[in-house]
């Protein structure tokens, strides 16, 4: 396209009579082309933008109504059957237990999967021992065993070992990560230089000090890009809970959610729709005040190996 | 220094235990009881490769199979189509629009709400006679007869589709916007300069030096796909209703365990599930660095 | 840096305020509860009340939807983590239940059941036995079934209100559509939805879905629900509202819009085929301005749907309370008659029934007395027919006719297509 404008450009400049004037005329037509395809670019987005949320404006208008109003049509504006609704939600779960209950899990996850990950990747990268290599690969392969395969075997386990309807076996295994260990790796191979631990060493430092006072920080960074997304992993986790939590009070938000469709909630749509976005509505206010990191972090995640 | 290395194996140690004890022994476990007719309860019978055998007779699991191909599929295309084409707007020098970080945080929203939640919402708001979307388009015009979106394979699968693009393609978007802004700004100038059109300094520099991007996007996004569970499971019945398409891989693996407690088959089912992973993913890698010599190595 | 501390802290500072806030919170699940009970539906709620005041302890009623409700107990009750001292089985599982060897045997002393047995009605006591004979749970209702319907909408189109003549009216399947078509000219609408008459679809000899011989039976009754469902449809005898559904409810008190052909039409819906339960656990539920309005009646064929069991959990540590839940739900004298007389559920239990069927009247039913039609009703159960598949093949069928229904298929494919999935979730039984 700019080629040709250039040609245009050329064949005006040899007519001299009319060269300033056509010139600026030129530019004016194009400055107001140009404007013209940003403001269709803008509306675009700005549509693709409204795409994105208008389920959720949805919910939000259809919680605040009542059943028979949402069953006789569609509104853009908010009713007054707000409280009833949550009466009727109260009345048969406690979406609140939900909340508590995923987000134990998941910050427990989250900082399990970051301090370890961030151990055994130091172990990985900063001394030598036998079967190093042979262990990093074999950590390598398991990675690309997805959680399904041993989940059978994952349920035998739990009820063996008696922690079934608990959230030890939610929590416990994320000690083991290996994406996170991996990642990690690759991070403080190319940030800490081995001269550091060295001196650190020759001050008398304990090797544990070592890590915690030398490494950690280094590595920090690295663990909150990969905290990210191992707490969003976790927060969405559905099949696990689902198969292994019997007790409601002991659900998860996720698996709350699908309780909540089979229950006598969803009689009433008005408290369903209340139901999902007492779900969905701390998040988007997290992310309002996190938005900036969290795009930073996936954006680092992806371009760093 | 010999002293101190012995140190490695007290780092990883914790992590070890723990990924024998809840990743290695299940995977393990798994594999046994798929070649017995474990029932969830009482003994586990040896039976040999009968699981295996029915596996691959079972039309059910081929429907899956398909199905989450298809489903997976049509969702992949629209949202790396859409990803790219977002970049492509951003990163256009010429243009220059403002505002990229309020578009990327409003795009990826929906990839931060629990997929149950978005299960539930969209299962209401996508009703037949009396969800939210059929009312405002009678409303709007766009259609005289309700569609039953969730009752007609077709339409249930394309539903769980753009559900699967809405959520995602925020995501991608970023994530493509990562690589466009680390290829350096000198390409574009000469390209600029050798009055090369935007489609054609897409196509040639733009894409080429994706190349790993969209390697990373595709076998992520395979990976999940081919996990597919959450939306089919809480969309409809929970069996895969339309006429079993919205019945998924991991749905099915789900049913035949917990629903059905055919334990020993559902082991099967994963491991079939894992080498049709393996495969796809090995295929993706293959073909993307068929023609690939000049960046050997990078992932 | 600093901004991914913010958020563990938030994260942090939220985990301690949500769980302080259901410290204060009824349901925390904690060690001073006395006794638990899982149940599917919330009907338990107010005995339990009841039985919390009686005996001065604290009972935790735990809700599971009725899909999940036996893949979330069974794995409880294996394990014995997170278990129940008390749990219900509804009729579509219990044959499941009572032979999985969960519940306490009440064969047994102290319990010793089997004195009572002449206090309940014959089936609803025969349901509990496992297949030794050894009773594991009882119930305190029968649930026989009807149809309910809207008295002055019949007046207006049948030109009577009258339970017995319209239950004349509806003597057959042929006659039912002749009633649906003069709904549907003074523009109401016969049934719901066509699941609706799946019990009538049985007919008048209903057989069990498995036989002796492990063998899959559908009947030719059985099989006439995929005609019967489709002439609903095709005729417009329906409101489309599914079983369950918010529409499904809220069609019984009010008009309801149906969305067909290109137009919206409104209508309002004559009558809902449900049992016992239905009137105080549904009709009453969800209707307000209608109530008084209603009457019930038989239909073409007579059928039962439902019902709940309850008994002991064998590993449970506090048998004896748990055993004197069971015993207030179905034997005791006051708190049945009271039950009874405020919610209209037909009670299986005898002494009772025989007290106070005679003057029985429900204002929500224009003061018709339920009582002596359900019991006569309950005379007619032929109690053989349920089996331990009930609750997946019912489920497997109604998607069977649905398909049907909704032209996807034709019937003959439909009928594969369930023999197919029947032999692919059961590989044991013999299908064909």
């Amino acid at each position: 396209m700019i080629g040709k404008q250039e040609q245009n450009m050329k064949l005006h400049s040899t007519n001299r009579t009319e060269n300033g004037n056509a010139f600026a005329m030129q530019e004016n037509a194009r400055k107001k082309k140009r404007r013209l395809v940003k403001g269709m670019i803008y509306t675009l987005l700005i549509a693709m933008a409204v795409v994105c949320f208008i389920p959720f404006f949805m919910m939000i208008i259809n919680a605040t109504r009542s059943n028979e109003a949402i069953l006789a049509g569609f509104s853009l504006m908010p009713g007054a059957a707000l409280a009833e609704n949550y009466a009727v939600l109260k009345d048969y779960v406690n979406i609140w237990s939900g909340f508590k209950n995923s987000l134990i899990v998941s910050v427990l996850v989250t900082v399990l999967s970051g301090y370890f990950s961030a151990m055994t990747a130091y172990g990985f990268a900063y001394y030598e021992f036998k079967g190093k290599n042979v262990l990093f690969i074999f950590m390598l392969v398991m990675m690309m065993v997805p959680g399904q395969l041993g989940l059978i075997g994952f349920y035998e386990l739990s009820k063996t070992l008696g922690i079934l309807d608990s959230f030890i076996p939610l929590i416990i295994p994320s000690i083991a990560s290996p994406f996170v260990v991996f990642f990690l790796r690759q991070y403080i191979q190319t940030t800490l230089h081995p001269s550091l631990i060295e001196a650190a060493r020759i001050d008398g430092a304990g090797e544990f000090k070592i890590f915690h006072i030398v490494a950690v920080p280094i590595m920090l960074p690295a663990i909150a890009t990969m905290s990210i997304f191992t707490f969003i992993g976790s927060w969405n986790n559905y099949l696990m809970p689902l198969v292994l939590l019997f007790s409601p009070e002991k659900y998860t938000l996720p698996v709350l959610m699908g309780f909540l469709k089979g229950s006598q909630v969803a009689e009433n749509l008005g408290s369903l729709y209340l139901g999902i976005a007492i779900s969905v509505v701390p998040i988007m206010i997290a992310f309002l005040f996190l938005s900036k990191y969290i795009v930073n972090s996936i954006s680092a995640g992806s371009v760093k190996e | 220094m010999k002293k101190l290395d012995r140190y490695g194996y007290v780092f990883i140690a914790p992590f070890w235990i723990i990924f024998l004890i809840f990743s290695i022994y299940p995977v393990a476990l798994t594999f046994y009881y798929s070649f017995t007719n474990y029932t969830g309860s009482g003994v586990a019978e040896v039976v040999g490769l009968a699981n295996y055998t029915r596996l691959l007779t079972d039309s059910y699991f081929l429907e899956a199979f398909v199905n989450t191909w298809k489903i997976w599929g049509v969702n992949f295309v629209l949202q790396i189509g859409l990803a790219l084409l977002l970049a492509m707007i951003f990163s256009d020098m010429r243009v220059k629009l403002k505002g990229l970080s309020f578009f990327r945080s409003a795009f990826f929203l929906p990839n931060l709400i629990t997929i149950s939640s978005v299960a539930l919402l969209f299962g209401i708001l996508l009703d037949w006679q009396h969800g939210s979307l059929n009312m405002m388009l009678l409303k709007l015009g766009l259609i005289s007869e309700p569609i039953n979106w969730l009752n007609e394979p077709t339409t249930a699968q394309l539903s769980v589709s753009l559900i699967l693009t809405w959520m995602w393609f925020g995501h991608s978007f970023i994530v493509v916007m990562a690589g466009v802004s680390g290829i350096s700004k000198d390409y574009y100038e000469a390209a600029l300069i050798d009055g090369a059109n935007r489609w054609q300094t897409f196509i040639s520099i733009t894409l080429p030096l994706l190349k790993p991007i969209l390697l990373y996007i595709m076998i992520t996004s395979l990976i999940g796909g081919l996990q597919l569970f959450d939306l089919p499971m809480l969309l409809t019945d929970g069996v895969g209703s339309p006429d079993g398409s919205l019945n998924t891989m991991v749905l099915y693996l789900y049913n035949q365990a917990f629903k059905y407690n055919n334990y020993g088959y559902a082991a099967a089912v994963a491991y079939g599930l894992f080498v049709i992973t393996l495969l796809f993913s090995a295929i993706v890698f293959k073909g993307m660095f068929k023609n690939e010599r000049r960046k050997p190595g990078q992932v | 840096m600093k901004k991914i501390f913010s958020f563990l802290s938030i994260a942090a500072l939220g985990v301690g305020l949500l769980s302080g806030c259901s410290g204060s919170g009824e349901s925390g699940g904690s060690a001073d509860v006395d006794l638990r009970v899982w149940s599917f539906t919330d009907e338990l709620k107010e005995p339990i009340t009841t039985f919390e005041e009686k005996n001065g302890v604290k009972v935790e009623l735990t809700i599971v939807p009725i899909a999940d409700y036996p893949a979330k107990l069974k794995p409880a009750l294996e394990s014995g983590v997170g278990a129940p001292d008390v749990f219900t089985g509804e009729i579509a599982f219990l044959k499941q239940w009572v032979d999985a060897g969960y519940w306490e045997n009440l064969s047994e002393s102290p319990y010793n059941a089997d004195e009572i047995a002449d206090n309940y009605v014959p089936y609803v006591f025969d349901l509990g036995k496992d297949q030794d004979g050894n009773v594991r749970a009882l119930s305190w209702q029968t649930t026989p079934g009807g149809l309910y319907y809207k008295r002055s909408i019949a007046k207006e189109v049948l030109g009577t209100d009258d339970p017995d003549q319209i239950g004349e009216m509806l003597g057959s399947m042929d006659q039912v559509f002749d009633v649906a078509e003069k709904m549907k000219q003074k523009g109401y609408r016969m049934f719901p939805d066509e699941g609706s008459i799946r019990w009538f679809a049985q007919g008048a000899n209903p057989q069990p879905w498995v036989n002796e011989n492990n063998e899959l039976m559908l009947t030719e009754e059985k099989m006439s629900f995929f005609d019967h469902a489709k002439t609903l449809r095709e005729n417009s005898y329906t409101a489309l509202a599914p079983e369950w559904s918010p529409s499904w409810l809220e069609a019984m008190d009010k008009p309801i819009t149906v969305k067909e052909g290109g137009k919206e039409t409104e209508t309002q819906v004559f009558s809902y085929v449900l049992p016992t339960w239905g009137l105080h656990s549904v009709l009453k539920e969800n209707v307000k301005e209608t109530a008084g309005d209603w009457a019930v009646t038989s239909g073409p064929s007579p059928y039962f749907w439902g019902g709940t069991w309850l008994g002991v959990y064998n590993k449970s540590d506090n048998k004896e309370l748990a055993y004197d839940f069971v015993k207030m739900m179905t034997q005791d004298d006051e708190f049945l008659t009271d039950w009874a007389k405020e919610t209209g559920d037909v009670l299986a239990y005898n002494p009772v029934t025989d007290a106070i069927k005679e003057d029985f009247s429900d204002e929500f039913l224009g003061g018709q007395n339920n009582y002596e039609f359900f019991l006569e009703q309950a005379e007619q159960i032929k109690p053989g027919i349920v089996t331990k598949y009930d609750q997946q093949l019912d489920t497997l069928y109604g998607t069977a006719v649905q398909q049907y229904v909704d032209g996807k298929m034709s019937k003959k494919e439909a009928i594969e297509d369930f023999y197919k999935k029947v032999q692919n979730a059961y590989p044991d039984l013999t299908v064909k």
